[in-house]
């Protein structure tokens, strides 16, 4: 499959999560297109570990930009935009390795998994650390 | 009703609509601080934890009255945070009184979600196009889109029946394995692990993750710790439920 097959099927797959997410009309064509840009940045660095952290960090920057030009919280974007990242190829291939009874292939597997979990995770802290202090210096409606 | 009542009904409600929906819990602490203060209520003091919410009003006699919210069933309904912020804002802003946002937020706990016959290709799809994203064929989409239809049918009812959350997501992780091994018994040349792996992604604790990180982050060590727990047992029973089905499959001998 070419990867122009793959951005569009990441398209089409984030949007119908938004959908099973109940998340509001007008957001869910921009959480699918920072949802493709992400995996888009996640495909060209390569996909390790270091290609998970700095994909976050662009589908965060992105969702807290539009969460602000749209006048939204940033998390009804980022819900629909990180999901063609999250590791379920790795979960699988773990699970199959320890199955057939490979272990050293399904610990190396799968301590990549948390790896990329944390480097999302990690990304995540990044930006909306980012973000609340660059807003918490403007005075807040309240 | 007094005054009183009314603003304390309109703020558990909104805070129990955002912990039941999938908020964080320190939106929910927020949107009590910043109504009560939209509301004119001198003091008031809230801890917001996944499962349950506690608030203590002050009022101008000095009484302080407390309430306690328990918070059983938990989905994931983005809409409903949405429209709750957007009411809070409002009553922050000193634009909306405590009646009308109790009326409009009884509202939006009667809304109905897209409902199941929307919930059904929702799933569906998405778990197509993310195995087609994982570089699946053509025919893993119609596998993977019979997977994520099944799921969605099937969900529900437990939920419904109070089925815990983690014997469901292995029944999932069973489910989904399950029928892509049958996929490959129908069909000669189906792939395994982009229709596994597609499938299981709409599945997996994304959200709970997020949250878990950004409560953590705020200083809320009980929520976010709770949370980080959640989401670790979900993905693993998830994942529970995929080596289920494998080793069963591969002992069986097929």
């Amino acid at each position: 499959m070419s990867i122009g097959v793959q951005l569009l099927a990441c398209f089409c797959a984030a949007l119908a999560f938004s959908v099973l997410m109940n998340q509001p009309r007008s957001t869910v064509p921009v959480s699918a297109l920072i949802a493709v840009a992400g995996y888009g940045l996640f495909i060209l660095l390569g996909q390790g570990v270091t290609a998970y952290f700095l994909a976050t960090i662009l589908i965060g920057l992105s969702c807290e930009i539009c969460a602000r030009l749209m006048k939204r919280t940033a998390t009804l974007f980022f819900t629909g935009a990180i999901v063609p990242l999250v590791p379920g190829v790795g979960l699988y291939n773990t699970m199959r390795y320890v199955v057939e009874g490979q272990y050293a292939k399904a610990v190396s597997t799968g301590v990549i998994t948390i790896l990329a979990i944390c480097g999302i995770a990690l990304a995540v802290t990044i930006t909306s650390v980012l973000f609340s202090s660059f807003t918490s210096r403007k005075k807040k409606p309240c | 009703m007094d005054a009183l009542t009314i603003t304390l009904d309109a703020v558990c409600l909104a805070s129990r609509i955002i912990l039941e929906n999938g908020g964080e819990t320190y939106r929910a602490e927020e949107t009590v601080e910043r109504m009560c203060h939209g509301l004119k209520v001198p003091q008031v003091d809230v801890l917001a934890l996944p499962t349950g919410l506690m608030l203590t009003l002050e009022t101008d006699e000095g009484n302080t009255i407390t309430r306690i919210v328990r918070v059983r069933n938990r989905t994931i309904n983005l809409d409903r945070i949405d429209r709750c912020n957007d009411i809070s804002r409002h009553v922050a802003e000193g634009k909306m009184n405590a009646e009308d946002a109790l009326k409009e937020l009884k509202s939006i706990q009667q809304m109905k979600p897209i409902g199941q016959w929307g919930m059904v290709p929702a799933s569906a799809l998405s778990a197509a196009f993310f195995t087609v994203m994982l570089g699946g064929t053509w025919l893993d989409f119609a596998v993977s889109f019979v997977c994520g239809a099944v799921v969605q049918l099937v969900m529900p009812p437990l939920s419904r029946h109070r089925v815990p959350t983690l014997i469901s997501s292995m029944l999932a992780g069973a489910q989904v394995t399950l029928l892509a091994l049958l996929g490959t018994l129908v069909f000669a040349n189906v792939h395994v692990e982009p229709i596994i792996a597609g499938a299981i992604m709409p599945l997996l604790p994304g959200l709970a993750t997020t949250n878990a990180v950004r409560d953590t982050l705020r200083g809320d060590l009980v929520s976010g710790g709770a949370r980080i727990i959640e989401a670790i047992l979900c993905a693993v029973m998830l994942a529970a439920g995929i080596g289920l089905m494998l080793s069963m499959w591969g002992g069986v001998g097929l």
